[in-house]
């Protein structure tokens, strides 16, 4: 029984759906209504079945086109409740004539056991196998309830929030009790829409609606249905959410805005007045630092350190500049301009008398030097033609050369020899005392070589005169230092050298002045200019001894025509008062003591007894040509070349 | 999510019985010399929990199957089947309470017993039911998995609901099934078709009364919970 009954109810139930699937015009209700076709007759039939809360359900059928079978009572409701052992047709527990419904109370309501429903009239049966459920089936619950909305939050540009909706199950339905599990499915849609939008189906009594639109008022609605089965109840009434822009919080976001684009603004105001007045702020707030600048020196000569040229000037013979410094007797020197110094010649001189005195020697370095001057241009540096003082032929590697030469002879690289070399020197050279062989060879020693002698200066600045009458020179700074410590080799190599000049021709003088001319940068010679001028002037009338004054003879540079600087004369200027003096004859190199106001050059300074037929002419017409950057171009004629 | 998180929690349940019941022992299981891990206990409304957890999900997975092989290979007229399957099902002879009224007036006993009932009615033919799904030659897999699942969480359950009578009715362990070999006959069916349509009302007996399982421990947990509100 129990093997075959199922195999046979199979059997007749496939049986049934192939005979009958074609030809039964309505279809089951529990079928997809879609399938249903209404053009044929159709039969009375139950259109629906439905239980709210899988307690009870009603059962609605319909006459369909049979008209004669519409009045109530003609239809009669027959149902089949498979349970086991026995199964019978009963006839509906309640009958609803007015909407054609028939109820199943609990006590009729059986779940998880399948009913049959067919309809009887008074002759025939008109039944469908298809309108057999069980009630679980067809539980559609009703609708939640106790519907509302919370704001959650308002995005920060204020144009959308986000909701939760809250909701009851139906009440109907036991879900507290596990008697139903439901789950929920909401769609919403705007106010004029007409297209909904569902959110998933979940099991919660709560749900957010994220993303909607400030101003807009939506609609919302709830269903649901029992979990794991398919069919939806009826949608709940619509709740409406309408959120417009509102409070302080949404309105104080464009001020900040505002607040934040206006300050930003201000900034980049101020920053563009800052940059295009940026000059002005930069004096104001970083002043600039004063370059180290001194009255009447030009900045060029602290730049290439022109040591030479910068004493000259520091000690007073600035063109104009340098009052501070420069004694009165130092303002307006015109005469400056008008000195020139030839190298030319002095070369020539130089190579002729190439013994193995010192002045030689004195003048084979020079030699050399010329040599490297001469190489640049045409125009030594010691040849000024311009009013600047400046040579024409400026060639600043060469005037570089130059001027690495005199540094290096006022403050030589070499060792100590070169400055006492020059120290000897120059000490000998203006000390009209007789030279001693032993100073010369004290200067011969003391001359290391003719290398040491190129990079030696010739041009030395009488810094102090020795009581014994020697002059003290210092080529710069460093030979100062020496001043002391070589005082009286200084002494008796001057007596030696006054000897010597005084033996030795004037020309030896005249080449010796002028190889110390040549070396002379033109734009410091105006030290040298004016001395020598004074120097020039004064020896004439003063041939003074005991005092340290010493007179250079001016005729010593006019025999020596071919000289192109007639004069030789030593550019020497002491900046400070001599303190020693010399009473030996004159020599070539004397100390300059004062300038009159004449401009005439005090070489020793007198007992207040300026001999003045020894006041010196004008140094233009006397002094054609001075070893001196300063030259004037009515001078260029003078100028023996 | 929902179905996610008890199936985790089924699993977990799973893992536990074992523990409480390879052994025969009680809830409280005595510590064995030499055994390395304790035996865990759990509370009685965990338990009960447990088992609910397990019946809601062995019925969604059950729904899903069938759903899924009524629409490979039920043939469209012959769906509603399912619906007139009350003389098929295998469980009909069980005296298990249908509706609610019924429900209310039995005994939290007797509700248990008839879980108890229902699932080890079960057990056999799902085992039968996986070995014909193999033998169809476009068995989906995840169809193949479902089922394999469920028959695998119904022996869990049945042990959990032993157990759960032991503790809460403070009864002896239950040995004898109710209907060891009464409901189930193996059938040879050479038609293809019958032998679809036969699987086809048992995988929806099944889901009915997985339905059942579940409404009946609920409503077990709610007379536990609050006697007087429940239905």
């Amino acid at each position: 029984m129990a093997v075959s009954s199922p195999s046979s109810h199979l059997l007749i139930l496939l049986l049934i759906s192939c005979l009958d699937w074609p030809s039964t015009p309505a279809s089951a209700f529990l079928l997809d209504r879609d399938h249903m076709t209404t053009s044929a007759p159709t039969e009375p039939h139950f259109t629906e079945c439905i239980s709210r809360e899988q307690e009870t359900f009603r059962c609605w059928w319909s006459p369909g086109t049979f008209q004669n079978l519409s009045s109530p009572g003609v239809l009669r409701v027959f149902y089949l409740k498979k349970d086991f052992p026995t199964s019978e047709w009963k006839e509906c527990p309640h009958y609803n004539y007015s909407n054609r419904e028939c109820f199943f109370d609990v006590n009729h309501t059986s779940i998880w056991i399948p009913y049959c429903m067919q309809l009887r009239s008074q002759n025939t049966t008109f039944i469908n196998e298809d309108d057999c459920f069980t009630v679980e089936n067809i539980v559609r619950p009703d609708p939640p309830v106790s519907l509302n909305w919370t704001l959650l939050n308002i995005s920060p540009s204020g144009l959308s929030y986000d909701v939760m909706v809250n909701w009851e199950p139906p009440p109907s339905a036991d879900v507290a009790a596990g008697w139903m599990r439901l789950e929920y499915k909401i769609q919403y849609r705007e106010r004029n829409a007409t297209n909904w939008k569902s959110l998933a189906t979940q099991p919660h009594t709560h749900q957010g609606i994220y993303g909607l639109h400030i101003g807009k008022q939506y609609e919302v609605q709830i269903s649901c249905r029992m979990q794991a089965f398919t069919k939806f109840g009826d949608f709940s009434d619509s709740i409406f959410i309408h959120v417009t822009e509102i409070l302080s919080g949404e309105s104080t976001f464009p001020l900040t805005v505002v607040l934040v684009f206006g300050i930003v603004g201000i900034l980049i105001l101020i920053m563009l007045i800052v940059v295009s007045q940026q000059h002005r702020f930069m004096i104001i707030i970083l002043p600039p630092v004063p370059a180290p600048k001194i009255k009447g020196i030009d900045p060029e000569l602290l730049k290439k350190g022109r040591l030479d040229d910068l004493n000259l000037i520091l000690s007073g013979g600035g063109m104009g500049g340098l009052s501070t410094y420069a004694p009165d007797f130092y303002q307006d020197e015109p005469w400056v301009e008008f000195i020139d110094v030839n190298a030319e010649d002095a070369d020539a001189g130089e190579k002729e008398d190439n013994q193995g005195s010192d002045t030689q020697r004195l003048l084979g370095l020079p030699q050399h030097v010329s040599h490297h001057m001469n190489s640049g241009c045409s125009n030594t540096i010691g040849f000024p033609d311009d009013d600047s003082g400046r040579a024409s032929c400026y060639d600043p590697d060469v005037l570089d050369h130059d001027t690495l030469m005199m540094m290096a002879t006022l403050l030589p690289g070499q060792p100590e020899d070169g400055e006492a070399s020059l120290a000897v020197e120059e000490d000998s050279l203006a000390v009209e005392e007789g030279v001693s062989t032993s100073e010369r060879t004290l200067i011969q020693t003391q001359t290391t070589g003719p290398q040491t002698w190129v990079n030696t200066d010739f041009y030395a600045q009488v810094s102090n005169v020795m009581p014994s009458g020697g002059v003290v020179l210092s080529p710069g700074q460093q030979l100062r230092i020496q001043e002391s410590t070589s005082a009286t080799e200084e002494e008796t190599l001057k007596k030696g050298k006054e000897g010597e000049d005084n033996e030795g021709t004037a020309e030896k003088k005249q080449k010796e002045l002028q190889f110390h001319l040549l070396v002379v940068d033109p734009e410091g010679s105006g030290y040298t200019a004016e001395s020598t001028a004074r120097q020039i002037s004064t020896p004439p009338c003063s041939r003074m001894s005991g005092e340290g004054y010493q007179t250079i003879h001016p005729q010593a540079v006019e025999t020596k025509p071919a000289a192109p600087v007639e004069d030789n004369q030593s550019s020497y200027i002491v900046p400070d008062s001599p303190q020693s003096q010399f009473s030996a004859p004159v020599s070539d190199y004397t100390v300059v003591q004062e300038v009159d106001t004449q401009h005439s050059l005090l070489l020793n300074p007198p007992p207040r007894q300026s001999p003045p037929p020894c006041l010196p002419q004008h140094p233009l017409k006397t002094l054609p040509a001075m070893p001196v950057g300063y030259i004037t171009p009515d001078l260029l004629g003078n100028l023996s070349p | 999510m929902n179905m996610m998180t008890v199936k985790q929690q089924g699993v977990w349940a799973a893992l536990l019985w074992p523990y409480l019941l390879t052994a025969s022992i009680p809830l409280d299981c005595k510590e064995e010399q030499g055994s390395l891990s304790r035996c865990p206990s759990i509370s009685q409304e965990k338990l009960l929990d447990r088992v609910i957890q397990h019946a809601e999900l062995i019925y969604r997975v059950s729904e899903e199957s069938c759903s899924m092989f009524e629409e490979m290979f039920v043939p469209f007229p012959l769906r509603l089947q399912r619906n007139q399957a009350g003389y098929a099902c295998i469980t009909k002879a069980l005296p298990i309470p249908s509706s609610k009224s019924e429900i209310q007036q039995i005994s939290d006993t007797w509700l248990l017993h008839s879980v108890l009932m229902l699932v080890q009615s079960w057990i056999e033919p799902l085992v039968y039911l996986q070995t014909t799904l193999d033998r169809y030659d476009n068995a989906p897999d995840m169809l193949l998995n479902k089922t394999k699942w469920v028959s695998d969480k119904l022996i869990s359950l049945e042990q959990g609901v032993v157990v759960l009578i032991r503790k809460m009715l403070d009864e002896g362990m239950l040995t004898a099934t109710y209907n060891e070999q009464g409901l189930f006959q193996y059938d040879a069916q050479p038609d293809m078709l019958e032998s679809v349509m036969r699987d086809y009302t048992l995988l929806s007996c099944f889901k009915k009364d997985a339905h059942k399982m579940e409404i009946f421990l609920k409503l077990l947990k709610c007379r536990q919970t609050d006697k007087y509100n429940c239905a």
